[in-house]
């Protein structure tokens, strides 16, 4: 009875030492060297997919929407690891333009260094420092952005964000063209806006480990924002406008959420 | 005895036609000094974000001459903006572009630019790398993209090796394009004219009379616009001209959006003034006369009209005509022959 019970045991023991939960590869001491993490910018209206050239159900303004252009720039990506340290992605190559036309939705930061992040922090548009830094770091960025419809011309500088198409509402029942461009009014404002946003789970990156994050936009908080509701019907083409300009600003800085984290195997 | 002739003779082949064709040399790229006048503020561009080079400089003034840049190939930056005029367009009120279309706004000189804070009539952008961009861009300037005239300049092998050789990547890419231009023009100085010479006490610096009372005149009524040797604040104010209803240009308003800048203009630098007529963001006067005439009787009231032409109810500067006379003479010392013939800026 004795030899049984401590054979028991043993196979007890066996089964508790071979069940130990294993998927914790990567556990912190494992982790070492770099990785890639993935951006995923899954652009939506109000909880559906953002599909160019078909209406949209009314909004909150009681507007109904058809997008034909939504393109913005991603600037300054910066993580923070569950230790409170920031790491900041080389600033020359941290701007990017997600673009609906070409379905260009992935950013990729190469060489990020081992850990595991909380936070994801990055900016909207193009910031006061980088304008005053000139052509310096620029690369092929200003043509980059001209290409991708972001750049404007009369005035030297980019459009953070460029949202068209057309729209209808009670009063105004033909479909009447939208343009919303939102950028920086050479000195006078500086529309840039940061966005932080807490992970859902940590992501882990390292050696052999590339994550993914998976965003979600929603374009409809554009107009129908947190603060401020910006009516088509008022006015439609709204380009450099003192007032409203910041307002979309804000709003467009509040449409990121993350919805997801994909830890190993890249995305 | 033929067998050392035959291998000298094959051996020489060999070093001949290793000889590499040269349409790939590798000049030697040299800093340019940059001197600050010492009558002058630092500079405000950022010099060692984008230092002058000899190379360099050589591209940007290869590129500011390159009808290229344009979409009919023809209009040139120097098309529109002239050496022998401060880099302004002589004769012309307006500009033509392609097209022989024509724009709102007079062109402004070239000079200094590397002391400014904000370029265009409207601050459209607040570094001089950026600026080419505009009229780049501009229908009726040069109404190209910035990517189609990289593509031109790409395929041309002269281009090809200028960058080569100005630039430490060698890419023919916009940031080196924009940076080549820029190292022209950051060069363009001008601060030899006669003031110039009068202010450092140099030779050839004597004024008249007349100039001495003129630049007492200017001193009390106009320098607190056109600011020190630069001859600008930079700031952007409404001076007071009503509002020509056919161009409809509402000033810096069109960059910051804001009502409280409608009709402000970039204070211009009077440098070399006597040769940059005409006058104002629209060229509206055609002699210092009338623009002297302009600030002492006709200077309208508005919502943002600048307050310093509002003094208690009197609009503009009362200048009596002895006062514009010496006026005239003063701002004719503001004329820089050495700027204008500097062969380093020249077109050909």
């Amino acid at each position: 009875m004795k030899n049984s019970l401590l054979a028991l045991s043993a196979v007890f023991a066996l089964f508790m030492t071979s069940c130990s939960n294993d998927d914790d590869a990567t556990s912190e001491e494992a982790l070492t060297g770099s990785g890639e993490i993935s951006l995923t910018y899954d652009n939506g209206f109000n909880g559906n997919d953002l599909v160019l050239g078909t209406a949209n159900a009314a909004n909150a303004n009681g507007e109904t929407i058809t997008i034909n252009r939504f393109n913005y720039i991603i600037s300054n990506i910066r993580l923070v690891n569950k230790d409170g340290e920031e790491f900041v992605y080389a600033k020359d190559d941290s701007y990017f333009i997600i673009n609906q036309e070409n379905e260009e939705d992935q950013v990729a930061l190469a060489d990020v260094p081992a850990g595991e992040y909380t936070t994801l922090k990055f900016g909207v548009g193009v910031d006061q420092e980088k304008y005053l830094q000139g052509a310096e770091g620029q690369g092929n960025f200003l043509t980059l952005a001209e290409e991708n419809n972001m750049m404007w011309a009369w005035q030297a500088g980019y459009k953070f964000l460029n949202f068209e198409g057309t729209f209808t509402s009670a009063t105004i029942t033909e479909a009447t063209e939208f343009k919303i461009h939102m950028g920086s009014h050479g000195s006078s404002l500086d529309n840039y806006k940061e966005v932080t946003l807490e992970l859902p789970e940590n992501v882990v990156v390292g050696d052999g480990i590339d994550s993914n994050i998976h965003l979600k936009i929603d374009a409809s908080k554009i107009l129908a924002g947190a603060t401020t509701n910006i009516e088509l019907t008022e006015k439609s083409v709204i380009m450099v406008d003192a007032e409203k300009s910041p307002q979309i600003a804000v709003n467009t800085s509040e449409m990121f959420v993350v919805d997801h984290v994909h830890n190993g195997n890249g995305h | 005895m033929l067998k050392a002739t035959l291998y000298t003779a094959l051996l020489s082949l060999v070093f001949w036609s290793c000889n590499s064709s040269d349409d790939t040399y590798e000049t030697i790229n040299e800093p340019l000094e940059f001197s600050v006048p010492s009558n002058f503020p630092d500079a405000v561009y950022n010099l060692e974000a984008n230092p002058p080079t000899t190379i360099g400089f050589e591209l940007g003034k290869k590129l500011f001459y390159d009808g290229r840049l344009s979409s009919n190939g023809f209009i040139s930056c120097g098309f529109c903006h002239e050496q022998r005029t401060a880099f302004t367009h002589h004769g012309h009120q307006f500009s033509h572009g392609i097209d022989d279309l024509e724009g709102v706004r007079n062109t402004p000189a070239i000079q200094n630019a590397a002391f400014m804070k904000e370029f265009a009539w409207d601050g459209a952008t607040n570094h001089l790398d950026l600026f080419p961009i505009i009229p780049i861009t501009n229908e009726v300037e040069m109404g190209e993209t910035v990517s189609g005239v990289l593509a031109k300049i790409k395929s041309d092998e002269e281009y090809q090796n200028l960058f080569a050789s100005a630039f430490e990547d060698g890419e023919v890419n916009n940031e080196n394009f924009l940076k080549a231009l820029a190292q022209f023009m950051v060069m363009m100085v001008s601060a030899d004219s006669k003031y110039d010479k009068y202010v450092r006490q140099e030779e050839g610096g004597t004024f008249t009379d007349e100039e001495k009372e003129g630049f007492t005149v200017f001193t009390n009524k106009c320098a607190s616009c056109h600011t020190s040797d630069l001859f600008s604040d930079d700031a952007f104010r409404n001076n007071g001209l009503a509002p020509n209803p056919s161009l409809n240009d509402i000033g810096r308003e069109e960059v910051s959006g804001d009502a409280t800048d409608r009709y402000k203009f970039k204070v211009p630098s009077l440098r070399n003034v006597e040769l940059t007529a005409p006058y104002m963001h629209d060229g509206r006067f055609g002699t210092l006369e009338a623009v002297l005439d302009f600030y002492s009787n006709s200077v309208t009231d508005s919502p943002t009209l600048d307050p310093i032409l509002n003094q208690d109810g009197e609009l503009g500067i009362a200048l009596t005509d002895n006062e514009k006379t010496t006026l005239l003479a003063f701002l004719g010392t503001l004329t820089d022959e050495t700027y204008i013939n500097d062969e380093r800026f020249a077109e050909y």
